[in-house]
């Protein structure tokens, strides 16, 4: 357990500053319990005009336009877009994949950070924070909570998260569209190293459940390139067997493989229409967060 | 493929190194955790064919390389395209020159001779091997003669041309007895040759000895033929196969007869043949249709003043082959026609007396008739021939006739009445056989000796001739003609070529020689021609050994009026010429055959060599390229397309990494 002076490894409060310029909002309407920045499905007490509706008895008289009544000589009620919290359900992958770094920043580091940073900037506009860690299975998990007290908590999980096992995001990403009661932002970050047909159906079935669904996909430079010099043995970072392989003889047919995922994964996020964001793990945190921002800011026109 | 350096090549297990080196790679790996197992996993399941392909080329690339540096460094040599076959530097070198006329070939107008370029390319050859000892073997007779340096082959005097023919079997078999007696290690036998058939005899019964004996010498032999077999194309070659003096009244005149000929059939050409004598030269031309033109009985009128006896030369313009362009002829007036008859029987002596002094050109014919007592002071020295009827001399008498022979004489010998007794000339006559009706020659040879078929072609009527009685004949002897039951009728000694001896006699008791007396005749005269010929002032002779023992007889006075300059003393004989000694001339050319004999075919060579270590290299006249040459800079030029193809195989790794760097942000582009 971390107290509250003690500063998060994966939150950079300068970079938390800049990003807080640009809103975190839903690209579709929440069902949210209070007033909040996104839009929502009901009719509410906003400012912004939605729609007449003719009188029925029951309705507050002070919701009736006396003006149009003027004109009309009918009873119409003014509605109003209701505006709602939302809640963002970040999904980190804590596979064994996931520990997998080059040299550089880990991708279990990297998907912290996205997380952390998403997290603040929900608790901080009033949205509701929940996360799961995904493995073999649903490691742990918080539900979504407005509370600055649930967002420690939250990052308290994102600090104590240790990548291990096998990945079985899409069985975890069903149980997620099954048991969230309420839509949701769902935020995914991972290296998405599953069959990318399964992924599909996962995809579909939390869009089916009218979930917002962002994925975040973290490769390691090398994992690209694979540019190795001399024969190595890979040790699978999620307890499978090891490989011995000649670089000088596998990284043609590795590249083709890794092409062929990567365009399987193309035409699935595609057809899913999720807000997909491929990221090298060298590209700095910020840059992608500020992209994702700043594109769903720009597309928030969905209800 | 020969290395100057062989010992290089115990390096050349090196070659397995760069294999090594992957073996201790694939054992040095490095171990590395790895999330995208999948990739991998799907990477080993794919078709590994070019990737393993490539793979495999890269390491044969890279052995390739090394074994490159290791041959290069080995100092390899080429042995020309046809034969690329196995050896090592010699430690002696044996070279055979055919030196004959068809060796003078060139293949076109001012180029090398066949022989010319044979002598370069063996002198470069064999300073590229660096032989230990280089022998010249030109001729049979000498033996192999060291030679100080290979280039030396090709100034040297006597491996230059010859109006010999070669005696290839003999030189081969000079080569073996050199070899058994002081060669030591690793011989090589460079022939070089154009194939001829005279000069290879491949039908002689000795190359079976030859071939054997070199299989079985305990040094390393291996036969190298270097061969021009191709003919020259387009050659004439002259011959003068008749000169003679004819004098009428106070004018004289050569009548000379020649033949052109060439060895394939050609279109119909007109040759103009130069005549030079005394200092005169004259021209005619001769049309030749066929392989051959004949121009018989030519004259050139001679001067009033000039001597009785000279020479000349005919000559055809230059073609492909030199050495048969010129023919040398001498001329003199004949030597009396001088036999001796020594018979027991006045019949004998008067019919062999008859026959004898009707001279065939109606000139003028001695015959003296000696007795056996008088024997010593008969004219031995201007005799053509003995004829010779009775016991077979022995004692003094016989040492004079053996002396008449040596000296080139010619004896007829026919029977005694006594029969058996007496030994001459390796035979000696047996009993006499009565036959009970007269026989005839059952054989003859017609083809050559005093048996001969005339000029015009037409056998002796020896079949005419009947036989009462004959003598038998015991001893070394060829039958030139054979009763029925295979008794020698005529019969040449084995051991001396001027006696005959005629089984029978020509007196009417014994035989019908003398009523039939052509046969009697011809074999009478033909002998005394056979022996005017050393007692000819002028003679015709063919270059090779007859002419050099002529030469060797002289003791080593023949002095050379014209011909090949420059030719060795040693050579005598060898050389085209004309040549005096003391009051003698001789008119030394290329033998007959020489203008005609075929080439040998490669298999009926190669079958000569069968079981020995045997390479053909076949070149042409005026071939410049070396028979031997380093090659260690193809082997460098090898070693480094195999490193940059090695270099180009292995570039698409990095390729392939910068493709790797770009695929994100193309896909992303694409999400």
């Amino acid at each position: 357990m971390f107290n509250d002076r003690q500063p998060r490894s994966f939150l950079d409060p300068a970079v938390l500053a800049r990003l807080a310029a640009v809103p975190f909002v839903a690209r579709r309407p929440m069902v949210g319990t209070v007033s909040g920045r996104h839009s929502s499905p009901h009719r509410g007490s906003s400012v912004e005009f939605a729609e007449y509706r003719k009188y029925v008895p029951g309705d507050d008289l002070r919701r009736l336009d006396w003006r149009a009544f003027g004109r009309s000589d009918r009873h119409y009620v003014k509605e109003y877009e209701a505006d709602t919290n939302l809640r963002l359900c970040l999904v980190l992958d804590t596979s064994g994949s996931m520990a997998y770094s080059s040299g550089g920043i880990s991708k279990i580091d990297y998907a912290r950070r996205i997380c952390g940073a998403l997290g603040y900037l929900a608790s901080q506009q009033g949205d509701a924070v929940g996360i799961t860690c995904v493995a073999d299975g649903i490691v742990r998990s918080l539900p979504s909570r407005r509370s600055p007290a649930h967002l420690r908590l939250v990052f308290d999980v994102l600090e104590e998260a240790r990548p291990a096992g096998p990945t079985r995001l899409p069985e975890v990403l069903h149980e997620i569209a099954e048991t969230a009661r309420q839509r949701a932002v769902v935020a995914v970050v991972s290296d998405l190293f599953c069959e990318p047909e399964a992924l599909a159906t996962a995809f579909s079935h939390l869009k089916f459940r009218r979930h917002d669904v962002a994925a975040f996909h973290l490769l390691d430079p090398q994992e690209l390139a694979f540019d190795f010099q001399r024969p190595t043995r890979f040790l699978d970072l999620e307890g499978g067997g090891a490989i011995f392989a000649d670089p000088l003889d596998i990284t043609d047919r590795y590249h083709t493989a890794l092409g062929a995922w990567l365009e399987s994964l193309r035409r699935v996020v595609l057809e899913s229409a999720i807000d997909y964001h491929r990221i090298v793990t060298d590209e700095p945190s910020e840059q992608v967060l500020a992209r994702f921002l700043v594109g769903r800011a720009a597309g928030r026109s969905l209800r | 493929m020969t290395f100057l350096q062989p010992w290089v090549l115990a390096g050349l297990p090196l070659v397995v190194l760069p294999l090594i080196i992957h073996l201790i790679n694939q054992r040095r790996f490095q171990t590395v955790p790895w999330a995208a197992m999948r990739f991998l996993l799907a990477a080993r399941a794919l078709s590994r064919g070019y990737s393993r392909l490539r793979h495999w080329l890269i390491m044969a690339l890279r052995m390739l390389a090394v074994a490159a540096v290791i041959l290069a460094v080995g100092r390899p040599l080429s042995r020309g395209w046809l034969a690329l076959a196995a050896g090592g530097r010699p430690d002696s070198a044996i070279v055979i020159l055919d030196r004959s006329p068809s060796m003078q070939a060139v293949a076109a107008a001012g180029g090398a001779s066949k022989l010319d370029t044979g002598r370069r390319q063996l002198a470069a050859a064999l300073a590229t091997l660096r032989a230990g000892r280089v022998m010249l073997l030109s001729d049979p007779g000498r033996g192999p003669e060291e030679v100080a340096a290979p280039d030396a082959l090709v100034e040297l005097a006597t491996a230059g041309p010859l109006a010999a023919a070669a005696d290839v079997p003999a030189l081969v078999q000079s080569a073996y007895e050199y070899i058994r007696e002081q060669a030591a290690g690793t011989t090589e036998i460079w022939i070089c040759s154009d194939q001829r058939a005279n000069d290879w005899q491949p039908d002689d019964g000795g190359w079976t000895g030859i071939r054997d004996a070199l299989a079985k010498v305990p040094q390393q032999v291996r036969v190298q033929l270097l061969a021009y077999p191709v003919p020259a194309g387009g050659n004439l070659a002259i011959r003068v196969t008749n000169v003679r003096l004819e004098t009428l009244g106070r004018d004289r005149r050569l009548v000379v007869s020649l033949v052109v000929s060439r060895q394939e059939d050609g279109e119909r050409m007109t040759v103009p043949v130069t005549f030079e004598t005394g200092g005169i030269a004259t021209a005619v031309e001769v049309e030749i249709v066929g392989r051959e033109a004949v121009l018989k009985s030519h004259t050139i009128p001679l001067e009033r003043s000039a001597e009785t006896k000279g020479f000349g030369t005919v000559s055809i313009p230059a073609d492909a082959n030199p050495a048969d362009n010129r023919f040398f002829f001498v001329y003199d007036e004949p030597p009396p026609r001088r036999s001796l008859v020594v018979a027991e029987e006045p019949a004998s002596a008067q019919v062999l007396e008859l026959a004898a002094s009707i001279a065939p050109d109606r000139g003028a014919a001695r015959v003296d008739v000696v007795s056996r007592g008088d024997l010593a002071a008969a004219p031995w020295e201007t005799a053509a021939a003995v004829l010779w009827q009775g016991p077979l001399p022995e004692g003094r008498d016989a040492e004079l006739v053996q002396q008449f022979l040596d000296r080139g004489g010619q004896a007829v010998f026919f029977p005694s009445d006594r029969g058996a007794g007496g030994r001459f000339a390796g035979c000696s006559w047996d009993d006499w056989t009565e036959h009970s009706r007269p026989v005839v020659a059952e054989s003859w040879r017609t083809d050559q000796d005093l048996l001969a078929n005339t000029l015009a072609g037409s056998a002796l009527p020896l079949g005419d001739v009947e036989v009462r009685r004959s003598c038998g004949l015991t001893g070394d002897f060829v039958p030139l003609a054979t009763l029925p039951g295979g008794a020698p009728l005529v019969a040449r000694s084995s051991r001396d070529e001027r006696v005959t001896f005629v089984a029978t006699t020509p007196t009417a008791r014994d035989s019908a020689l003398a009523a039939e007396g052509i046969v009697l005749y011809a074999v009478v005269q033909r002998a005394i021609d056979r022996g005017l010929v050393p007692l000819a002032t002028a003679r015709q002779v063919d270059a090779g050994p007859t002419a050099a023992t002529l030469a060797a007889a002289s003791g080593g006075a023949w002095t050379r009026l014209v011909g090949d300059a420059g030719s060795p003393s040693t050579e005598s004989g060898l050389h085209a010429g004309v040549y005096a000694s003391g009051e003698r001339l001789v008119a030394v050319n290329r033998p007959a055959v020489e203008d005609t004999s075929p080439p040998v075919a490669d298999e009926r060579i190669d079958s000569l060599f069968r079981g020995l270590s045997f390479t053909r290299i076949t070149s042409s006249a005026g071939d410049t390229t070396s028979l031997v040459q380093e090659i260690w800079r193809a082997f460098l030029i090898a070693m480094l397309v195999a490193l940059v193809a090695e270099g180009l195989l292995s570039l698409p790794r990095s390729a392939a990494a910068d493709r790797g760097a770009r695929l994100p942000r193309r896909l992303e582009a694409a999400a």
